[in-house]
């Protein structure tokens, strides 16, 4: 039977298709990128975060990763200027800075009059509500009610009056707590237990962000997933892969005063954010945080022009883009393309040790204790530095004495570094003199988690310790399956030597030096269980102290004494790298809150993107 | 009505591999899972704070009351909230069906076009397209899936190659979106699939050619195709099935975890690889108890496609 030449077969139409569909894939390729072409009018800053929130519920918002949404969906009181470094407080939904009593036990915050929550259904007819100051308060109150597993309580337990009583009455919303108190809609009075000149900082935190009790009510464990602020963006989808957000259309506007945020042109230009002055952020329609945990796929995308438009620098591609490292520059092929931009962490990386182990910490016997010294010290004096920071952070880290940290106003550039240069001979006289030998040296047990990169920085420590006489037997390697097993250990003390990092939760050299500070012992935040009566009394009267150049003093004692006593090997301050497209006008950061510049982002079209270096 | 009745008895009898799977699996999370109580809680924690985020969790709860708990789970389908705070089962409606519309094309083709190089090669066993399709497919089982992807990404995606498909990301609102981004992750899938399918169908087909009912056929001179569709293939059908019905449980709730990683899609692949990371024990616990009752059912379907395919086959 012969076919007629109109009619055509179930096979040929299939076949007629194909073309068609690959046409059709071929041309909507890359309809997911910055400024979106099937929607040109969609202004969007696509990024790559190399892990993904746990959470956005600021009542667990504890990390970086969360820190980015929360604060860009939430208000906080006060945030920091967008270019001044070292960080600088500024107020955000606040008015001002508070008024503080001349005894410093108490604080009056004044709040923006008709700053409204986004639209949402848990309010009646869908419409956001003025925000007032009874949120703050309803939302200091879920930190310290145990059903939200809250993670900010210690930020104010022990320092706001009645928020302990609150809580072991039952943590019942409708009850007062005597130390919070709304004296008018937008006006929160604060009563301290004691002084507490970090509290205006830790009103800017993610945990501090204002959540409307009917979000709460409605959502309830959902909200981790669904936030309600009052924010500059607000989110419209979430999963495992990426967050996307959209501008929130009734967003105050606060234009730009490039000076207020502490902008400086001989550093800052080249980004050109010039161009934002006078105008109200946020500046893009859509924010997506694409969550990408291998640096090479976030390379890719980077690269490919239409994607991720702003990520870190993937180690093994260091060589290649860089064209010098101090200062960093880019070569010419990516220069043209790309902006670089090197930060320094607000933070730092120490291994503490720990000591509870009376194989080099505390002793009964004070002759033994005297060696037990002389031990930690030689083992800091055959640390190597410069090597780990050539190693692993392409020799651009920034290593010195001591726990206060460079990107901290209270650093002192002075302070001898003798305990970060590396002294083989010194080391090995110190044990030598001490009567340590190979043979009646403790065994150091190093613990790490698993993977092939902590393995390698085990083997380097252990060969750090060769050299100043550690038989290689004796430094071991202790690994966990995760980041949540071992830091059971270290909560429970289980370590003896306690290798970590931490990120300030504010630029104030207190919150490094609270580590060592004696009652904060496992489990708290003090993992070497130092305890150093002439330490602690510093601390404590610092600690109610506000800035100025006796705290300063008495922080740089403090410091001395724990370089002195030799607790830690400490510490370095990595340097950050962001690449971003030159149609982006961005300086990228992550420290403290996250992504509290996001909203100072803009994307203009490729053809009109400016210039600079 | 038979084959009714031995379903439902088959799953009956699959219980107790449900109970088995999930106490093994639940054991292991309760014993060598991470331990979350000290990722949730604050700095400077107290004894007592510490004893309440263990309650929370239900840490301080015998094994067998968590285990019967679990259990209870099970039967309600509700697992309650992901550490996320999303409810479980809103998780999964979510990333289940992008992992099958993910999976399902590299699925179907590597099979179909596994099977084909097999034919060809088993046709033409021992001459050089023979040896030329299992070089492939050798090549195809000892690279990488992780070169293959990243091989793929560049090859295709990146701007340093042909930059023909996004590097990653997810759209399936319409059918070109779906095209261009599902494109890639099935080449890939299929790249290596085709190696270990074709190498497995094409000994199937190979043994069923030298069995010797076909060395007889071929003796009555029946012809070569008839042969092949009546005396080769129907008896490969077994085989096939049984290895094409115990790749659905990975499909469909296994997912890619590496293609769903490398190409940002949000499948339940990564939100299983997440659960694990973070231990997210209400997400593992739908997995894992979701894995089990697909195979049973799985197990079930098997059987009586067996029956389908070979009446000889008595369902008891």
């Amino acid at each position: 039977m012969r076919r007629s030449k109109d009619k055509v077969g179930p096979i040929s139409k299939f076949w007629r298709v194909i073309p068609l569909l690959v046409a059709l894939a071929v041309s909507s390729c890359g309809d997911q990128p910055g400024v979106s072409k099937t929607r040109p009018a969609v202004k969007t800053f696509s990024f790559a975060m190399d892990q993904a929130p746990t959470t956005l519920d600021p009542v667990q918002g504890s990390n970086v990763y969360a820190n980015f949404v929360i604060v860009n969906a939430y208000d906080t009181l006060y945030t920091y200027q967008y270019l001044a470094r070292p960080y600088q407080l500024k107020p955000n939904l606040a008015v001002d800075f508070p008024t503080i009593a001349a005894d410093g036990m108490a604080y009056t915050f004044r709040l923006k009059r008709g700053v409204r929550f986004v639209d949402d259904p848990c309010f009646p007819e869908g419409r956001g509500r003025e925000v007032v100051a009874e949120d703050l308060i309803y939302s200091i109150k879920r930190q310290f009610d145990p059903k939200n597993q809250p993670q900010g309580a210690w930020l104010w337990q022990g320092r706001i009056a009645g928020l302990e009583e609150w809580k072991a009455a039952g943590s019942d919303y409708s009850k007062p707590v005597s130390g919070l108190f709304a004296s008018d809609s937008h006006t929160l009075e604060v009563r301290l237990t004691r002084p507490y000149p970090q509290l205006t900082s830790t009103l800017a935190q993610g945990y501090s962000a204002l959540v409307p009790h009917e979000a709460v009510e409605k959502y309830g464990k959902e909200l981790g997933v669904r936030p309600v602020g009052s924010g500059p963006f607000r989110l419209i989808s979430y999963d495992t892969a990426r967050i996307v957000m959209e501008r929130n259309p009734n967003y105050r506007q606060e234009p730009v005063d490039l000076a207020a945020e502490g902008y400086n042109p001989a550093t800052q230009k080249f980004s050109g954010v010039e161009i934002l002055a006078g105008r109200s952020p946020p500046f893009v329609d859509r924010l997506e945080f694409n969550f990408i945990n291998e640096p090479s796929a976030s390379w890719t995308s980077f690269t490919k022009g239409d994607e991720v438009q702003l990520t870190g620098l993937p180690p093994e591609q260091v060589d290649r883009v860089l064209a010098t490292k101090h200062p960093v520059t880019l070569r010419p092929e990516y220069a043209g393309k790309y902006h670089v931009y090197a930060g320094l962490e607000a933070g730092f990386v120490s291994t503490a040790f720990n000591m509870n182990y009376p194989e080099f910490g505390y002793h009964p016997d004070p002759e033994r204790e005297r060696r037990n010294k002389a031990l930690r010290c030689a083992i800091i004096k055959g640390y190597d530095w410069e090597a780990r920071n050539n190693s692993w952070y392409f020799g651009l880290g920034e290593y010195f004495p001591g726990i206060i940290v460079p990107a901290s106003p209270e650093f002192d550039p002075e302070l001898s570094r003798a305990s970060v240069t590396r002294d083989v001979p010194g080391g090995r006289k110190l044990l030598r003199d001490a009567g340590w030998t190979p043979d009646n040296l403790p065994q150091l047990v190093y613990g790490t988690t698993g993977g092939a990169t902590e393995r390698l920085t085990f083997e380097q420590f252990r060969a750090w310790m060769r050299d100043i006489g550690f038989p290689r037997e004796k430094v071991v390697q202790k690994t966990y399956a995760n980041f949540g097993d071992i830091s059971r250990a270290w909560k429970r003390s289980e370590l003896p030597l306690v290798a970590k990092g931490w990120g300030l939760d504010y630029p104030d050299a207190e919150n490094t030096l609270q580590l060592y500070y004696g009652p904060n012992a496992s489990p708290g935040s003090n993992d070497a269980n130092w305890k150093n009566a002439e330490y602690d009394r510093m601390y404590e009267q610092a600690s109610i102290m506000q800035p100025s150049p006796e705290r300063t003093a008495i922080y740089h004692r403090m410091n001395q004494l724990v370089i002195d006593d030799c607790v830690a090997i400490t510490g370095i301050s990595r340097t950050r790298i962001y690449l971003w497209h030159r149609n982006v006008i961005a300086i990228p950061d992550r420290e403290i809150l996250g992504g509290f510049w996001l909203k100072y982002v803009d994307v203009l079209p490729v053809s009109t993107a400016s210039g600079g270096s | 009505m038979e084959t009714l009745q031995y379903a439902l008895r088959r799953l009956l009898a699959g219980l107790p591999l449900i109970l088995g799977v999930t106490l093994v699996s639940f054991a292991l999370m309760v014993y060598f899972g991470p331990d979350l109580t000290y990722s949730l809680l604050g700095k400077n924690p107290t004894a007592d704070q510490i004893l309440e985020v263990r309650h929370q969790l239900g840490y301080d709860q015998p094994f067998l009351q968590r285990y019967l708990g679990f259990l209870r789970e099970i039967v309600t389908l509700d697992f309650g909230n992901a550490a996320t705070g999303e409810p479980v089962a809103a998780l999964l409606a979510k990333t289940i069906p992008v992992s099958l519309i993910l999976i399902l094309p590299g699925f179907i083709l590597g099979h179909v076009v596994g099977l084909l190089l097999a034919l060809a090669a088993a046709h033409w066993r021992g001459r050089w397209p023979d040896k030329l399709i299992m070089a492939v497919a050798v090549l195809g089982m000892s690279v990488s899936f992780l070169i293959v992807i990243i091989g793929f990404q560049i090859v295709l995606s990146s701007s340093d190659g042909l930059d023909l498909f996004p590097v990653r990301g997810w759209n399936s609102s319409s059918l070109g979106s779906y095209l261009s981004y599902v494109t890639v992750p099935t080449l890939a899938t299929m790249f290596v699939a085709l190696g270990y399918d074709t190498r497995f169908y094409r000994s199937v087909i190979v043994e069923e050619m030298s069995r010797d009912h076909v060395r007889t056929a071929r003796a009555f001179g029946l012809p070569e195709s008839r042969i092949f569709l009546r005396n080769i293939l129907k008896n490969c059908l077994i085989p096939f099935i049984t290895r094409i019905m115990f790749s659905i449980p990975q499909v469909a709730i296994g997912g890619a975890l590496l293609i769903e990683s490398y190409f940002g899609i949000p499948g339940i692949g990564k939100a299983t690889y997440e659960a694990i990371v973070t231990g997210d024990q209400p997400v593992l616990k739908a997995v894992v108890s979701l894995t089990a009752i697909l195979f049973v059912l799985v197990v079930v379907l098997n059987d009586v496609l067996y029956r389908v395919v070979d009446p000889r086959v008595t369902l008891r």
